[in-house]
């Protein structure tokens, strides 16, 4: 029997989708790609349970089969994408929320559930799933973890990994595993394997449940903004803030240029970009949650500080409760959503480097340059911080790319390398939200040296044929689609 | 109305955007978790097709339809979706895909009975019998009270219309019909993709409204009411089109009816052609206000789940079809409501399919709440 037939023989047709119009819905996702780019898989499966992908890796296996695991197919650099062809694992099938305990405050879900979906069911128990990005109604608990993508509320719980408290998964040989430490929030024990999914991209295993830890819904929340006259007087803030013991909720640092970005519902209200002083560079969104008088106290000590630092409160409420609808609350007028409305004619793409804390404003401008070297007109730069309790910057370096243009999209793809490298230089990181995917395979070894090598080792242990997810993290030989 | 080529440009940008905000909503997705039957999946079929990637297939025809148009999609996008679905489906049926067999048989008898459920014109009027309502003439009256097919054919859903006749005798509407030459607005044809035959229809509608010198148009099923305001604005007819929910909230507040208010938790359900695709949100809810205590389900207004019965879905896709129901049914329930209160006789038959919960027609309802009272207590006024 060829794998397919063994796949319909093991699952049931109505698991297994081979007409080329469905196979092509799975052949993209939210990287800037040219309107024909789709590279659809050779076909789908929807798995319900973990024995159905384990039933799939192991047919896999046989075949020396591609398997590439994906979910809400919202990836901004292509890591879900089938770029060998072989078998897509739609994870998304598998949303069911297996177990919520609100006495250890833990839920357990199988890795499809989205994350909205897993904050609906917690709710009732006053809890929530803190690792917020902005795609939570489509970002799935699994594709959370492989890509390790960012949170609003990193500066408080830090992100998915920090939620992370154990997961099962389906390595390469078809093997059921779990990593971790069941309920506990923390180990001494043996090696974290656990640690190694996140950012994973699906290259050691199929994520198939996760145990994940839950917080208390604060009962208040505040936001504000503020402006200031550089992004480095904005990071010294920040520091001092910390330093003076307050404990932030949310903090994010905007050029002044990317705040437009995020006030589509301003724009929509108003019909104009919200204005900001002309000596402002940098915007500085932060939140504090907790009881009424906790989040009054610290918000009053946080503007009193912001005196020292030539800052100056955005008074304006619209343009914060736009920027913030952008990034947490979705709560859009209708028929009037940011993100088709912002791209009709070119789209989002960025860069997302890690940069040393006190290097931020110097990167800054280096990304301004690099944008402008390749001819790609600038969003803007968002620091977001990621860490509990401390100044540790994920950047979205913003452009636009416009997809029907294929050279524009080649050079999205220089600019976005050549600021991933620059990073490395920068004593930073290459990525901090979107993974290496193939973007960054080929170059992977800048950032990682010699230690490449355990990398590799560590993947042939998990996936000793490399059939899970081929050309991610390493570079495959064979031809791409 | 466009042809999906048309849409080409809204298709790259769903292309390019791949937020899938979509999905969240969509009854059909949530049902299913298949994406080809998400409208981010549909939209990039649609572009596939338009592309020549792949040929017309049963699994691309299965994306067109089954889908019940109900806008969720839209309310979290800033693309014409439902439009985008409707061309997609005129598309099939141009390049020689047969009509699905169960919709063939609605479109036969809108051809043959002037209404899909294969009644005879005879019974259009049936629920007019032993009220006064005049027939429309030139002149006389200028409001038309337009009943719709499904419930001036189907015996069980004529006491809503009946309630809606005296609601707005009550309101002070000086209104006609049409008797038995009340045509089919075309909701159906519309929405599986027949697109000539409903321009053909509406064409004949706009020209027949206009003769009767109407100014305004009330009708009592939600599809009517999207697709007559459809039509008036494509034949640029200067008439008015408002549900009957918009013409009688005010009953309660005027004091022209006295109401038994119960203290029993009633939920409202919008359908989508009255609440998110109509933006009718408010009226209705007053009404349940005002007879007993309103509950909300969590996805009400804009968010309102589908229950299932339309654009085809009920038809063509029966089992899905019931699931859905079952889903709303579920939130209904959920909301602690005893009673689910709707607008729209697809919503209030296919509801009734599901065990659990009591479903009623706004009308009936409040109709009978002043009734309850009137038997102490007459009708303040009846102009």
């Amino acid at each position: 029997m060829s794998y397919i037939e063994e796949l319909v023989s093991a699952l049931g047709k109505e698991k297994v989708l081979l007409d080329p119009s469905e196979r092509f819905v799975y052949g993209t996702d939210w990287s800037p790609r040219t309107p024909d780019e789709f590279a659809p898989p050779d076909v789908v499966v929807l798995p319900r349970t973990t024995k159905d992908v384990q039933r799939i890796v192991k047919i896999a296996y046989e075949h020396d089969v591609p398997v590439t695991a994906g979910a809400g197919l919202t990836g901004m650099l292509g890591g879900a994408i089938a770029l060998y062809g072989g078998i897509y694992v739609d994870t998304t099938t598998m949303s069911s929320i297996v177990e919520i305990d609100p006495k250890n405050q833990t839920v357990r879900v199988q890795a499809g559930a989205t994350l909205q979906e897993v904050n609906d069911a917690v709710q009732a128990y006053d809890l929530w799933l803190p690792h917020q990005p902005e795609s939570k109604w489509v970002s799935t608990v699994g594709a959370a973890i492989a890509c390790d993508n960012d949170s609003t509320f990193g500066v408080r719980y830090g992100k998915i990994l920090n939620c992370l408290l154990s997961a099962e998964i389906v390595t390469g040989t078809g093997e059921v595993v779990e990593l971790g430490h069941r309920k506990a929030h923390f180990t001494s024990s043996g090696y974290k394997l656990k640690d190694l999914l996140a950012g994973s991209e699906g290259t050691l295993g199929i994520i198939t449940e996760a145990t994940l830890k839950l917080e208390p819904i604060p009962a208040v929340r505040r936001v504000d903004m503020l402006v200031f006259p550089r992004m480095g007087t904005a990071v010294d803030y920040l520091s001092k803030l910390l330093k003076a013991g307050l404990c932030l909720e949310a903090a994010h640092i905007n050029c002044k240029q990317r705040l437009k970005f995020y006030t589509h519902s301003y724009r929509q209200k108003f019909g104009k970009d919200p204005e900001i002083p002309a000596w402002a560079e940098a915007l500085l969104a932060i939140a504090f949650a907790g009881d009424q008088e906790v989040v009054d106290s610290q918000r009053e000590y946080a503007l009193k500080i912001a005196k020292e630092f030539e800052a100056q409160l955005v008074e304006e409420r619209e343009i914060v409760d736009a920027w913030w609808a952008s990034k947490y609350t979705l709560d859009f007028e209708p028929f009037k959503q940011k993100w088709p409305d912002s791209q009709k004619q070119k789209k989002f793409g960025a860069a997302d480097p890690g940069i040393p804390v006190g290097r931020l404003e110097e990167f800054y401008h280096k990304f301004v340059q690099v944008a402008t070297k390749h001819k790609l007109e600038i969003i803007g730069m968002n620091a977001y911080l990621e860490h509990p309790s401390s100044i540790g910057f994920s950047l979205s370096c913003a452009v636009f790319v416009d997809y029907r243009n294929p050279e524009e999209v080649r050079r999205f793809r220089a600019f976005h390398d050549e600021l991933s490298k620059l990073a490395v230089a920068f004593e930073g990181t290459m990525s901090t939200f979107m993974s290496d995917t193939y973007q960054k395979a080929p170059y992977l070894e800048v950032e990682h040296g010699a230690s490449l090598r355990y990398m590799r080792e560590v993947k042939r242990l998990f996936d000793p044929k490399g059939i899970l997810n081929p050309g991610k993290k390493f570079p495959r030989e064979a031809e791409k689609k | 109305m466009s042809g999906l080529e048309d849409f080409r440009d809204e298709l790259e940008t769903c292309f390019g955007t791949s937020c899938g905000f979509c999905e969240r909503g969509c009854p059909v997705y949530q049902a299913l978790k298949v994406k080809t039957l998400s409208m981010k999946g549909r939209n990039r079929t649609m572009l596939g097709l338009l592309q020549g990637k792949f040929d017309i297939t049963p699994a691309v025809v299965q994306a067109a339809f089954e889908c019940t148009l109900c806008g969720n999609c839209d309310r979290w996008c800033s693309l014409k979706n439902t439009d985008h679905t409707r061309a997609f489906r005129e598309h099939l049926l141009k390049h020689g895909i047969e009509p699905m067999k169960e919709h063939s048989s609605l479109l036969a008898s809108i051809r043959n009975y002037g209404n899909p459920w294969f009644q005879p014109r005879s019974a259009r009027n049936r629920w007019t019998k032993g009220l006064n309502v005049p027939k429309v003439a030139l002149g006389q009256r200028d409001v038309l009270f337009f009943a719709g097919c499904t419930s001036a054919v189907t015996r069980q859903l004529n006491r809503s219309l009946v309630a809606s006749a005296k609601l707005l005798q009550k309101a002070g509407v000086r209104f006609a019909t049409m008797g038995v030459d009340e045509p089919c607005c075309g909701s159906t044809l519309l929405r599986v993709g027949q697109t000539d035959a409903f321009k053909e229809l509406a064409a004949e509608n706009a020209k027949k409204f206009k003769s009767l010198g109407i100014k305004k148009i009330v009708t009592a099923c939600p599809g009517c009411y999207a697709t007559l305001k459809k039509t008036i604005e494509e034949f640029g007819t200067n008439i008015k089109v408002t549900h009957v929910a918009q013409e009688i909230a005010d009953l309660t507040k005027s004091g022209k009816l006295r109401l038994k208010k119960s203290t029993e938790r009633m939920t409202y359900h919008d359908p989508c052609h009255l609440g998110r695709l109509g933006g009718v949100f408010e009226e209705p809810r007053e009404i349940v206000r005002a007879v007993a205590t309103l509950v909300e389900m969590p996805n009400n207004r804009y968010e309102a789940r589908c229950c299932g019965a339309g654009a085809g879905l009920q038809s063509a896709f029966p089992k899905l079809s019931r699931e859905l129901a079952a889903k709303r049914i579920a939130e209904a329930k959920s909301s602690g409501a005893t009673t689910l209160v709707t607008s729209c006789p697809f919503c209030e038959t296919q509801l009734r399919t599901v065990p659990g919960i009591r479903v009623v027609d706004l009308f009936e309802l409040l109709l009978d709440a002043a009734q309850e009272n009137e038997k102490n207590e007459p009708f303040k006024s009846a102009s």
